[in-house]
């Protein structure tokens, strides 16, 4: 096992610079999530790493051993593809022992092997069939039987379950999970599905226009975004963010959002900052629904209940901005529809630059 | 379930014209061939006289038998395999590697290699300047000059780069993360997925060996070495002139026509008999490059 370390990493096309001078410590044996939106440079840096795309600048170890110069065959790291790059040609088994003859491996090594993975993924009753004849989960299983079998020091996933449908990614999500847990591989995954990422990663690399916005466990992101962006990125739905003012309430700070007050929590960030431009964010599970006018609320106009079973979102409009909030349907079925608006626990309101879109309130603690 | 009618009097008329003109190209095509075979079958004399038209008249092997007892016929037969099959093997030598190559977006210089590649569709040396550089290379009469000289064949080479470059590049990632260097990736990884194009090439280069002639009849000198078609050719323009032999086959069961006909039949026959299996890679092939799948 290994760890993987990128200093600096700078990768570019010509005078196009598109991920800008990243650094990541990957520790051996961790599960890493790298998410963001579609252009964020979370796969190229994957492929950098790979050794399919030269890297422009920086420095890449892989096991203390620095790789930048090094082809992808001698890096020792395995990578499972999109759209799983299958050889159509060979059958279940020579696919998975593909990499193993290339090395020259001896046929009883091969067939111990793929003996072996095919087991670990439930393969051995496909082992003679063409990945024509497989079903998308089924692939998917060999393709990263594929990229287990050489035992390599590192994983790399690129987006492995966005081909499949929602059933089977939930499914094959926790195969993946479950084979971490099992081989303790150090693993990098690409993802712009946020799910994904929360669940499977140790710690979350949020990307944006090439660059980390923020790395964390998946609860200190999702507790604690440094900016905007991560706030509204991380979170399904995301983060409601309304614009506002900060004012000073009765009981210490508050934020104006069109008239409305709602109270935030006396943290540092926000002394002295009456009259700031913010953007004032309110995850959707922690809004309370309210029914009627009541101090410290902030009301709002329902647009749209929709019922998910165990629990509702009912999107609102506040002061003409969307407003989305998450409840439980048990013993609220019957007032979804007279919600007129909310309130939030000031402790879990997080606040942010109007300009800058970073971070002013202060850490919510992971308990 | 009433036949509803879906057709319009103009798609009608559209559909028969269609269907008439097929069947004319059909015809013409056909023809020749049946005409050539029952000339092949007919006597010496029916064939002289210009009575087959459409069967054979008075039906004989005799044509036959005389081109099968040639030891040049077999000879020349024998050359042909040899220049069909060390020609095709030797094309697709230089075209799949060449044709690889020019589909790598690392190549450095590509748009260069491939124009220059693309060049010799279009423009050529000429017959002077290509024999006087074969007869300096020492490759005149020989069997190497015809495998060699011919081997490369732009066309083919982009037809196969096309396919190449429809190939997800993935493939090759795959491959690569597996440990293949570049000989690998395209031995273990492209050649199995490209067999359709292959063979489609590989069809081009034996259909065009097979019936290779002009530059056989002007590189080589010696009888010995001589393909089938320089051999119907020599017997055509040389038995046609002999006035000695077209008056021993006066009352003989065959003639120089039937003795032709016979040999451009025996030369047909391989193909004829390949080609069905093959058919649906010539024609899938004609598509190749045009669409990507």
């Amino acid at each position: 096992m290994a760890g993987v370390e990128l200093k600096s990493i700078v990768k570019a096309y010509g005078a196009v610079q598109v991920v800008h001078g990243i650094d990541l410590d990957v520790q051996e044996k961790e599960f890493v999530v790298l998410v963001g939106p579609s252009g964020c440079g979370k796969s190229t840096t994957l492929r950098m790493i790979a050794g399919l795309e030269e890297i422009s600048d920086g420095e890449l170890t892989i096991d203390g051993r620095v790789v930048n110069n090094v082809a992808p065959k001698d890096r020792d790291v395995a990578m499972v593809f999109q759209n799983y790059a299958l050889y159509p040609h060979l059958n279940v088994a020579e696919n998975i022992a593909f990499g193993l003859r290339i090395r020259k491996e001896g046929q009883k090594a091969i067939d111990d092997a793929v003996e072996e993975v095919s087991g670990i993924l439930g393969l051995r009753d496909y082992l003679e069939r063409r990945p024509a004849d497989l079903s998308g989960g089924q692939r998917q299983r060999v393709a990263m039987g594929r990229a287990i079998v050489r035992r390599p020091k590192v994983f790399l996933f690129d987006e492995p379950l966005s081909n499949l449908d929602a059933k089977l990614r939930t499914q094959m999500r926790a195969e993946i999970k479950r084979l971490h847990k099992r081989l303790g591989v150090t693993s990098i995954y690409v993802t712009h599905d946020q799910v994904e990422a929360m669940t499977l990663a140790d710690r979350i690399v949020v990307m944006h226009d090439g660059r980390i916005e923020q790395i964390g466990t998946p609860m200190e992101l999702f507790l604690n975004p440094v900016n905007s962006f991560v706030a509204g990125f991380l979170g399904a739905p995301p983060m409601n963010q309304i614009k506002g003012k900060i004012v000073a309430g009765s009981n210490g700070p508050a934020a104006d959002l069109g008239g409305q007050h709602i109270a935030l929590a006396p943290l540092p960030g926000l002394q002295n900052a009456v009259g700031r431009e913010v953007i004032v964010g309110v995850r959707p599970e922690y809004a309370q629904i309210v029914t009627e006018k009541q101090d410290g609320a902030i009301m709002g106009e329902l647009d749209l209940v929709e019922t998910l079973g165990s629990e509702a979102l009912l999107h609102m409009s506040v002061g003409g901005a969307p407003f989305v909030i998450r409840t439980e349907t048990l013993g609220n079925i019957n007032k979804l529809e007279a919600v007129k608006g909310f309130t939030a626990a000031p402790e879990l309101i997080k606040v942010f630059d109007a300009k800058t879109g970073m971070a002013l309130s202060g850490q919510t603690r992971v308990e | 379930m009433t036949n509803m009618n879906l057709y319009s009097r103009g798609d009608k008329m559209f559909v028969i014209l269609n269907m008439v003109l097929i069947a004319l190209f059909t015809l013409s095509t056909l023809y020749p061939f049946i005409y050539i075979a029952s000339l092949s079958m007919s006597t010496g004399f029916e064939a002289r006289a210009g009575n087959v038209i459409l069967t054979p008249v008075g039906f004989t092997l005799e044509a036959y038998k005389q081109v099968l007892s040639e030891p040049q016929f077999w000879n020349s037969y024998k050359n042909t395999f040899i220049y069909t099959i060390g020609g095709t093997l030797m094309s697709l030598a230089f075209i799949i590697p060449g044709a690889y190559a020019l589909s790598r977006p690392q190549l450095y210089g590509r748009r260069f290699w491939n124009l220059m590649v693309a060049f010799t569709m279009w423009f050529h040396a000429g017959m002077i300047p290509f024999f006087l550089n074969m007869r300096d290379l020492g490759l005149l009469d020989s069997y190497f000059g015809i495998i060699i000289g011919f081997a490369v064949n732009g066309f083919n080479i982009i037809l196969l780069r096309n396919f190449f470059e429809g190939i997800p590049q993935s493939f090759e990632e795959a491959a690569r993360m597996d440990g293949a260097n570049e000989f690998q990736v395209l031995w273990k990884v492209y050649l199995p997925l490209s067999k359709p194009a292959i063979a489609t090439v590989a069809l081009f280069c034996v259909v065009s060996r097979w019936n290779g002639f002009f530059w056989a009849m002007v590189l080589l000198q010696d009888d010995s070495k001589i393909p089938l078609q320089v051999y119907l050719r020599k017997v055509i323009a040389d038995l046609s002139d002999d006035e000695e032999f077209a008056t021993s086959l006066l009352n003989a069961a065959y003639s120089f026509e039937t003795v032709s006909a016979a040999i451009i039949v025996c030369s047909i026959i391989p193909i004829l008999l390949i080609y069905p299996f093959l058919q649906k890679y010539f024609s899938k092939g004609i598509l190749l490059g045009g669409v990507k799948e």
